[in-house]
């Protein structure tokens, strides 16, 4: 065996200890991850849609002092993000609830 | 180290192999075992990768000609700048190099993401590795770049002098960390697909790989036209080439990606065109190798023997159906849930600027192809020059430079035509003004130029749009409670809002190279004259004097002879212009070397293009307007990119607020 046939030995080895040694320590058993939670999910969404909402109104804010949409415009748009608003933050809140409660809420999701 | 360099892609293919298999299995059994062990691939993948890269490198570096790669494009008399360049200057290196940056990337990815999306990361690695592993079958089975030879010659047949320019140093891997850089957010987009996690998580998490990748594709498609100016002396940096185009095309459909994705981020809603846009991405950096590495189109990029277009063509195929299938199956899970407010609105204004940059992408796309088409359906392969893409994308183009200055003062869900004229009123004097200004200065006799005063007009439009955003934007904030000096407000309204005025800059850059693309296309002028010692011709306000012809012996392989040439500006001299032919040891042809003075107004641009025993020479000289104005608009971009990709605080703090909100509720929080 030559300098070079070792070297390879050797990188062959370390490789089969690294991926080789977490299937051998009795892992199997343990689950990758838990059952998917829908509610969890939606949560999460939730979450970032509220921030995406609550920046929308805060760009429209934004473009109203910087004249790029009518004093009616504004009214509208804003009425409609602050329901949109509303409406999340409801449904985060039943979410909410519904966890702490250790229930799963059975409630189909609101249209936001 | 050549053996060991082989031995480790082989275990690299193994390993990919291995690592995409059990990633597979691990989701789809819920095995952690598995998953812990296909975790360890990607770092070891990477690992055999470097080494390989290490032992070819070396193999430049010590003259190693028994490897044909080396031999072919290095010699004992190269530059170490260039043998180090050289890994990618052939087929086989330009492969192992796009595999180096993709494991690269890969372990990128792996380090920032493995802690957190278990659900999504173990299909994302998969689908990295299945790319790496598409790359290794290349490099072990059909293009070994560790090919030997059974007796080294002495020396090596050298690199294509046309490739000995410091821009092989910088051009070449700008565009790869583009090209290569479109895998993750395809990656992920797959792995959203596969799983069903079809929120916009995806795209949060590879927003910044995409803006980095298109970041380097653009430079790259810059620092390529740059090489080309300077380096193939035809007096243009464009020649809307097979292999030009294949660069371009991605970073079309890249940029309206770009903007549609802010549509999804802020009203959920054009998810598959989203999802369509990032997987076409990735298609066309697949297709643009196929382009290049097929040999089925002649390319003056052409610099090395073609012969993997079916392994890319299938590839491409592969591809395509799976990700048409996919996105059909899941049609009703990327269903959107808002719809659009008004046609009036900067989300109108972003799905027309999606359009026309389609638009030109399939045009350039229809142009590429056609010499293919023609000689399968008619036998006869006809070549689609520049005044085909001049004549389509000129005019889309335009459109396209009208929307970057119409979009950003537009309203995000709903604009008014009242709002619109006030808006829109400053920029129109600005233009009208450019227009009556520009007017009695420029000819207007052709198609062209009528064209190229159009495109000021605009770039003055779009301008001015741009600069009021800024101006409008900084009085808002000095109108706060807190609101400071104006340059301080300015400052911090860039910095807040990172994203949207980080794009304004980059807009700018884009205006800097339409109008330098505009005014080197229409008012560029040249001749040629065959000139002796001491004589001078005219080229519009210049007088150019050939004056001296001088042979030097650069290296033992190359002869340069150079020529110098007085330019003067009403009897005052300007510049003394260098330019040269370069004579190589082994090589047929000599090489021109061009010699510019680049300045805002224009560029004197002088080739040597032959000269005789008795020191007469054939000179000739370009006066190209305004092309510095692109590559300045290049830097624009990349300033205007750097502040869009810096890290946002408040978002990250957005961020983890989010994760530990979720985790109170719903532990484990996974973003």
């Amino acid at each position: 065996m030559n300098f070079v046939h070792f070297i390879q030995l050797i990188l062959v080895l370390i490789i089969l200890i690294a991926v080789g040694v977490p299937l051998f320590r009795g892992l199997s058993k343990i689950k990758l991850f838990g059952k998917l939670d829908l509610s969890g999910e939606e949560y999460k969404h939730l979450l970032v849609r509220k921030e995406e909402v609550l920046l929308s109104i805060k760009d429209l804010e934004f473009d109203w002092k910087t004249h790029k949409v009518s004093e009616q415009d504004h009214q509208k748009q804003r009425k409609k993000l602050e329901e949109e608003a509303v409406a999340i933050l409801e449904r985060l809140d039943v979410l909410e609830k519904a966890k702490k409660k250790g229930k799963r809420s059975t409630r189909p999701a609101n249209k936001v | 180290m050549n053996d060991i360099g082989e031995f480790t892609l082989l275990v690299a293919l193994a390993i990919a192999l291995y690592g995409c298999v059990s990633y597979i299995m691990a989701v789809r059994g819920n095995r952690i075992d598995l998953y812990l062990s296909a975790d360890k691939t990607p770092v070891i993948v990477w690992v055999c990768v470097v080494i390989s890269s290490a032992a070819l490198w070396r193999g430049f570096i010590t003259n190693d000609f028994s490897l044909q790669y080396v031999w072919a494009y290095s010699n004992k008399e190269l530059d170490t700048f260039y043998k180090l360049a050289s890994f990618w200057g052939g087929q086989k290196g330009s492969l192992l190099f796009w595999t180096l940056l993709l494991t690269t990337y890969m372990c990128v990815v792996y380090f920032q993401n493995r802690k957190k999306n278990i659900r999504l990361m173990p299909y994302a690695m998969a689908i990295m590795l299945v790319i790496i592993i598409f790359f290794l079958v290349l490099l072990n089975f059909s293009t070994n770049p560790f090919e030997r030879i059974p007796l080294p010659p002495e020396d090596g047949r050298g690199l294509n002098p046309l490739l000995q320019n410091y821009w092989m140093v910088i051009h070449p891997p700008t565009l790869y960390l583009g090209y290569v850089g479109f895998t993750v957010p395809f990656a992920f987009a797959m792995a959203a697909l596969i799983s069903k996690n079809l929120d916009d998580g995806w795209i949060r998490l590879t927003r910044k790989w995409t803006l980095w990748a298109w970041f380097f594709l653009c430079m790259g498609n810059l620092f390529g036209a740059s090489w080309a100016y300077v380096e193939l002396g035809w007096g243009g940096y464009w020649a809307w080439d097979p292999v030009e185009n294949a660069a371009f095309m991605p970073l079309l459909v890249a940029t309206a990606f770009l903007h549609s994705v802010q549509i999804q981020e802020k009203k959920d809603m054009m998810k598959v065109w989203n999802m369509s846009l990032v997987l076409l991405t990735f298609v066309m950096t697949i297709f643009g190798t196929f382009i290049t590495r097929s040999g089925l189109i002649q390319s003056v990029h052409t610099f090395d023997e073609a012969t993997l277009g079916y392994y890319f063509l299938a590839f491409l195929a592969v591809i395509i159906i799976i990700c048409v299938v996919l996105i059909l199956s899941r049609l009703p899970l990327l269903k959107s849930k808002n719809e659009l407010d008004s046609f009036l609105s900067r989300e109108a204004s972003f799905l027309i600027n999606n359009l026309v940059l389609l638009g030109i992408g399939f045009a350039t796309f229809w142009g590429t192809i056609f010499p293919i088409i023609s000689e399968a359906v008619r036998g006869v392969k006809i070549t689609v020059g520049p005044p085909f893409y001049n004549q389509v994308n000129v005019p889309i183009g335009l459109v396209l430079l009208a929307l970057i200055g119409i979009g950003p003062v537009i309203a995000w869900r709903r604009a008014t035509w009242a709002n619109l004229r006030k808006n829109f009123q400053i920029p129109s004097v600005i233009a009208l003004v450019t227009a009556g200004i520009l007017f009695p200065m420029v000819p207007l006799t052709g198609r062209a130029e009528i064209f190229t005063y159009v495109t000021f007009i605009l770039c003055a439009f779009v301008l001015a749009c741009i600069l009021r955003e800024f101006l409008n934007g900084a009085k808002a904030r000095m109108g706060l409670e807190h609101g400071g000096s104006f340059v301080s407000e300015l400052g911090t309204l860039t910095w807040h809002n990172k994203r949207r005025y980080g794009g304004y800059i980059v807009h700018i850059g884009m205006v800097l190279i339409f109008a330098g693309i505009a005014g080197s296309q229409s008012y560029s002028v040249h001749d040629q004259k065959h000139m002796k010692i001491g004589e001078s011709f005219k080229l519009r306000d210049y007088t150019i004097t050939y004056e001296k012809l001088t042979a030097v012996e650069a290296t033992s392989v190359k002869t340069r002879v150079i020529a110098e040439v007085g330019i003067y500006k009403d009897n005052k001299r300007v510049w003394t212009g260098r330019p040269e032919k370069e004579f190589y040891k082994g090589q047929n042809q000599p090489v021109s070397e061009v010699d510019v003075l680049s300045t805002i107004v224009e560029d004197i641009y002088i080739i040597l293009a032959d000269f005789n025993e008795d020191e007469s020479a054939t000179l000739k000289v370009y006066l190209n307007p305004m092309v510095s104005w692109l590559w300045t608009g290049g830097w624009v971009i990349a300033f205007g990119t750097m502040i869009c990709m810096w890290p946002d605080r408040l978002e990250q703090r957005r961020r983890l607020e989010r994760m530990k909100k979720q985790q109170a509720i719903f532990a484990p929080a996974q973003e």
